[in-house]
């Protein structure tokens, strides 16, 4: 399902939301920056493809700036 | 010169007619150093009678989330090669149907990035690659994807959907399961490859009521093919049945749940009660060239089947007990999306659509979604009077008359 | 890059012609004996031949049936739900030959119609990292045990076990005719100086399924509201240093009488009859032992047709309890959050 590109300006916010987080849900994103849902999540892809966040799957998964959290100690 | 490892406990399980994992690992180890260093690992495990591994770290590929689990030995000392021992889950063809070709092109391109161990398949369906390191998941990805494969879900995502044999070799087959679970899959890329949500999704779909995929048990979406018209009797292939030695009346109407069967053994025909019937199968099974399901096909859908974790198991409820299901499948996939945003919304971290459902209400859930209550979804109604009325259907203080003045102070 | 969101390869180039001509279009199936189905549609049949598989297996494994596949059935084959291989083809005459190219290879042909079939299972002490126990040992040693029961199809019914080596039973054990479930005893050992060292404390106390997990901010780390906790090993996959695996307690449960199937009953939950056998790699005697007895009391007492929970339901569970002689105790007395369901509350039962 194609859902067309995301919003800019909703990028730029969610790497400035994550710089200042170690990781974070999605969900907890929007409310944060006071964006939709939906348009967060196609933000977040956005930025995963351009390898500037990353996925992180610990016990449910969250979004984190690329590099931020290393392998378990 | 390096010692040739000993494995004294594993060499005892390759004793014994089942084919032997540990003999599957040291062939693997043949070629693979991380194989082997697995064989030493595991023979550690089987001494001390604890696990050695560590999970976490952000593993993957690029623009995707899902499909990789990091796994981490906790002797790396010991075990250099597992170090670094992650998964990769290769989304299935539905049916886990294959050529030898197509199995041949996945054998080799693991061959050469991984450990060469496998699982055939997965608890939820995917082809397991077991064992790679994390510089490289992103050449094996590229070269799965070049050869016409891609990783399936992990993590808070659709989990890659499953379906059972379906038409394709079944009978009983009430919908075009097959179809059903590629076309959903395609069109959910996103939600399977960006976890996004509260927790896990699982879709599965089984073709009738024998369900050969546990989608009641497994699944937060279960799919399970029904019909709603009469089965259909041919007497003379009854009366071959009959003929072969089957006991009809025993096996098969004595164990009709509804006792909606009746065998008429002077005349050896058979009859149905057709609004008794509940569909559950089992005459089917017993004497599948004599009784067909109806023609009306479609499926039952029912919701939030999960694991122990945390709330206890829950078995699937039923939401929608009769739906057509035919390509593309619009309004399965509307609904679908009224359920994910739902959930999306209200759910907690962590929390399947099940746990949700049970924390809030299923009145609560079935107003939100927009599917009309009816009694095929309880065994039995409610016995206590805690109903909570909506405010639309109550009088209003306002709209009452002044009380009767109370008699005393 | 490689292109991403590809999607699964489509079925449809892997399916024979004899499926393609019938698809949709099947009229029945016979069960031909142990291990081999015969469908037939109206252009012709197709014999399924069943084979279990150890579902950890090498890439050499692989290329070896496809061998197989390549030489009796045009490169056509299968896996099914329960980590079984099914080779397809439409000529009869290759039966028999494959059969027996199978057990040359040693790959066991059987698991089909009233028979046992193939333990489903998780990864355990291979790759998992709060396993209880391992998964693929203990399903070969109880294969083994078994193996009969693979190979004949002359049951009460068909017979589903299943493995999972925690209680996240990633295996869904949890409706199977008999579940071989891992299970902790012990709470987790705190390690505060691991915990204060890498630990985002938040996401360890959120992550507790029962909220036994605190925090405790003077200590920079985490305390533990013993009672609460259920073993689950949710808070080791959060961080290494709540320690969960305990070599000296941890083991093995066994629960019976699930179905998933809609067939004469409702689908149901495997229950509790043993809390507790010890972990004895390599083979685990104890289990295997214990699997054994159930399953040899249901075929000897089962009525035709009965799957082992429906042959329980109706002997009723505190009969099962005598004929099968185990012992009983207040650990099979359910007392989480659906307990109250379990209690009799009829004067009518037996002994």
């Amino acid at each position: 399902m194609d859902k067309g590109p995301a919003n800019p300006e909703i990028k730029e916010k969610v790497l400035q939301y994550l710089d200042t987080v170690e990781k974070a849900k999605s969900k907890d994103i929007a409310k944060a920056i006071g964006e939709e849902k939906g348009a967060v999540d196609l933000a977040v892809k956005e930025l995963s493809m351009e390898d500037k966040v990353e996925y992180l799957y610990i016990t449910t998964t969250f979004v984190a700036l690329k590099g931020k959290v290393g392998a378990p100690a | 010169m390096e010692e040739e490892r000993k494995t004294p406990r594993l060499d005892e399980l390759e004793r014994g007619p089942w084919p032997s994992f540990v003999t599957e690992i040291k062939r693997a180890a043949v070629k693979s150093e991380a194989a082997d260093d697995l064989l030493g690992l595991l023979e550690k495990s089987y001494e001390d009678k604890v696990g050695h591994w560590k999970h976490g770290g952000i593993v993957g590929v690029k623009g995707y989330g899902g499909g990789v689990i990091g796994r981490y030995t906790d002797m790396p000392e010991e075990f250099p090669h597992l170090r670094e021992f992650h998964t990769m889950r290769l989304n299935q063809p539905s049916g886990w149907f294959y050529t030898s070709e197509a199995l041949r092109k996945i054998c080799d391109i693991w061959e050469k990035h991984g450990s060469g161990l496998t699982n055939f398949h997965g608890s939820t369906g995917d082809v397991i690659l077991l064992g790679t390191t994390t510089s490289e998941l992103q050449p094996t990805f590229d070269e799965f994807s070049d050869a016409g494969f891609d990783l399936g879900g992990s993590g808070s995502d659709l989990r890659s959907p499953s379906c059972c044999v379906g038409p394709g070799r079944c009978e009983f087959a009430c919908y075009d399961t097959l179809d059903m679970c590629f076309d959903l899959t395609n069109e959910y890329q996103d939600e399977l490859h960006r976890p996004m949500w509260p927790y896990k999704f699982k879709i599965k779909m089984s073709g009738c009521a024998n369900d050969c995929v546990a989608a009641i048990a497994r699944a937060d979406l279960s799919v399970i093919g029904t019909w709603r018209d009469c089965i259909r009797i041919d007497q003379d292939e009854v009366k071959a049945y009959a003929a072969g030695g089957l006991d009809i009346q025993t096996a098969v109407c004595d164990k009709c749940p509804t006792r909606a069967l009746h065998f008429n053994a002077r005349s050896g025909e058979l009859s149905v009660d057709g609004e008794d019937c509940s569909r559950c199968m089992h005459c089917v099974n017993v004497m599948t060239k004599a009784i067909r399901q109806g023609r009306e096909k479609g499926a039952t859908l029912l919701i939030g089947a999960k694991s122990t974790i945390v709330k206890s198991a829950f078995l699937s409820w039923v939401v929608v007990p009769f739906m057509k299901l035919e390509s593309p499948y619009t309004e399965f996939k509307e609904l679908l999306s009224r359920i994910w945003d739902w959930w999306d919304e209200n759910g907690k971290t962590r929390e399947r659509i099940g746990e949700l459902i049970y924390r809030v209400g299923m009145g609560e859930f079935l107003r939100a979604v927009g599917l009309p209550p009816v009694p095929q979804m309880v065994f039995r109604p409610r016995a206590n009077p805690y109903v909570f009325w909506p405010e639309d259907e109550i009088v209003k203080q306002e709209q009452q008359a002044a009380p009767p003045e109370s008699g005393q102070e | 890059m490689a292109k991403t969101d590809k999607g699964p390869p489509d079925y449809r180039q892997f399916l024979p012609p004899i499926i393609k001509e019938n698809y949709g279009k099947w009229k029945y199936h016979e069960h031909v004996k142990p291990g081999v189905l015969k469908h037939v549609g109206e252009t012709g049949e197709l014999y399924s031949i069943r084979v279990g598989s150890p579902r950890l297996v090498s890439v050499d494994f692989i290329r070896d049936i496809c061998d197989l596949a390549d030489e009796f059935c045009d490169g056509h084959l299968r896996f099914t739900s329960r980590n079984n291989i099914e080779f397809l083809t439409p000529d009869q005459a290759k039966v028999d030959p494959l059969i027996e190219a199978c057990r040359a290879k040693g790959l066991p042909v059987g698991g089909t119609g009233k028979a046992m079939s193939n333990i489903v299972h998780t990864q355990g002490w291979i790759h998992c990292h709060t396993p209880a126990t391992d998964a693929s040992g203990i399903v070969k040693a109880v294969m083994d045990d078994l193996f009969e029961y693979f190979t004949r199809d002359d049951l009460p019914n068909k017979l589903t076990v299943a493995m999972a080596c925690c209680l996240n039973m990633c295996g869904a054990v949890h409706c199977s005719d008999i579940a071989i479930l891992g299970v902790h005893r012990t709470v987790p050992r705190i390690n505060h100086d691991i915990i204060r060292k890498g630990t985002e404390i938040p996401s360890l106390v959120a992550c507790c399924p029962t909220a036994a997990i605190r925090p405790d901010p003077k200590n920079k780390s985490v305390s533990l509201h013993n009672a609460r906790c259920m073993y689950c090993g949710n808070c080791y996959t959060m961080s290494p240093g709540m320690e969960i695996m305990d070599a000296a307690n941890d083991g093995i449960a066994i629960l019976v009488g699930g179905k998933v199937s809609n067939a004469r009953s409702a689908p149901s939950f495997s229950r509790m009859v043993i809390p507790f056998l010890p972990n004895n790699p390599p083979r685990w005697p104890e289990t295997t032992e214990a699997v054994r007895h159930i399953v040899e009391i249901w075929v000897r007492q089962a009525r035709k047709g009965e799957r082992v929970g429906e042959w329980i339901e109706r002997i009723g569970w505190e009969r099962f309890f005598t004929l099968a002689d185990i012992p009983f105790s207040d650990k099979l007395i359910d007392d989480y959050v659906f307990s109250r369901e379990t209690y009799r509350t009829t004067a009518a039962f037996k002994y």
